[in-house]
């Protein structure tokens, strides 16, 4: 009977500590920009759920397709409809390694995070330039780079090829606190 | 005579062609505070559904102006937007609720444990059935 106690501590105790390395925002902000003749593009969503997992560098990120919020209307209907199909590829993923992670710390310090990024139902694998701070209770991350959509599938037809880029700009900003429950 | 009349035409056409593009290129946003709900629903609900069917839930509940009643967990403002959390009885998942500029104005009446009604459009699942540009309607 006590040994089955002490196990169960055992568990319990790998179980606290572990949840204590995970890391979490339900609010990271990523913002899209298109450069393009005709006009300038942009869109933010601030629902992003982003984990990080502050014992082995593994970094997971979920995004809701419909929570892009644009300035116009008709964009972000063009958007959702044509070309990422939101109803049919409702999330983009990112799933990947913050390589060197061991040495983050209180001064903001660049790092590469390696993973997947599938975004219209397509994935491909990237590597991206990312500032990491850590302190007691937060882990910080933000960074910028560029997507190609065709690397997507993502079609843009002829008529409006002026008006939206072909490299889109994706900057990133998460807030990750301890994830404690 | 005649070829006056065709030109009149054609530029008041052309006119209406251009004024029509105008105002389709600068259709507004759907007005949350003043669209009914098109579908009022439980925090306990909506997320039950969302967790067990997220297909089939995505297909009833996307981009629909949904009015959600529930208990708030938490309150908190980022970057001067209000976000409100709605407690359900699932140990993960609540309903996540951004609000717009004008409800984050009169987030300082709110209280943890309160009852309130939150309409807004919903973006989908992730831990949490997101909804952004909402309202409180009590």
């Amino acid at each position: 009977m006590k040994s089955i106690l002490t196990l169960l501590c055992c568990f319990f105790c790998v179980a606290i500590s572990h949840s204590q390395d995970r890391y979490l925002t339900k609010s990271g902000a990523i913002n899209f920009y298109s450069k393009a003749p005709m006009e300038d593009i942009t869109a933010d969503n601030n629902q992003v759920l982003s984990i990080v997992d502050a014992a082995t560098g593994k970094m997971a990120i979920s995004i809701l397709m419909k929570s892009f919020l644009f300035e116009k209307a008709l964009m972000q209907e063009h958007f959702n409809e044509n070309y990422v199909e939101s109803d049919k590829y409702p999330k983009a993923t990112f799933k990947g390694d913050i390589l060197n992670f061991d040495d983050i710390s209180e001064t903001k310090t660049k790092k590469q995070v390696k993973g997947i990024l599938t975004i219209h139902g397509v994935s491909n694998e990237i590597t991206i330039d990312a500032n990491f701070t850590k302190t007691d209770e937060a882990i910080l991350v933000d960074g910028n780079f560029i997507i190609e959509i065709d690397q997507y599938n993502i079609k843009i037809p002829a008529v409006v090829a002026k008006n939206i880029a072909k490299k889109i700009k994706v900057s990133f900003d998460f807030n990750h606190k301890p994830y404690k429950k | 005579m005649n070829r006056k009349k065709v030109v009149i035409t054609v530029l008041i056409l052309g006119m209406l062609g251009a004024f029509l593009a105008y105002t389709m290129y600068n259709k507004p946003h759907v007005d949350v505070a003043e669209t009914t709900a098109d579908i009022s629903i439980t925090a306990n609900t909506l997320l039950n559904e969302f967790s067990t069917d997220e297909t089939t839930a995505n297909v009833k509940y996307l981009d629909k102006i949904v009015a959600v009643k529930g208990d708030i967990s938490a309150i908190k403002i980022e970057k001067a937007k209000g976000i409100i959390t709605l407690k359900t009885n699932d140990d993960f998942g609540s309903i996540l609720c951004h609000l717009s500029e004008a409800s984050t104005q009169k987030i300082s009446d709110l209280k943890e444990g309160q009852t309130i009604t939150v309409k807004g459009i919903c973006t989908g699942f992730l831990m949490d059935v997101v909804l952004v540009k909402s309202e409180i309607i009590n």
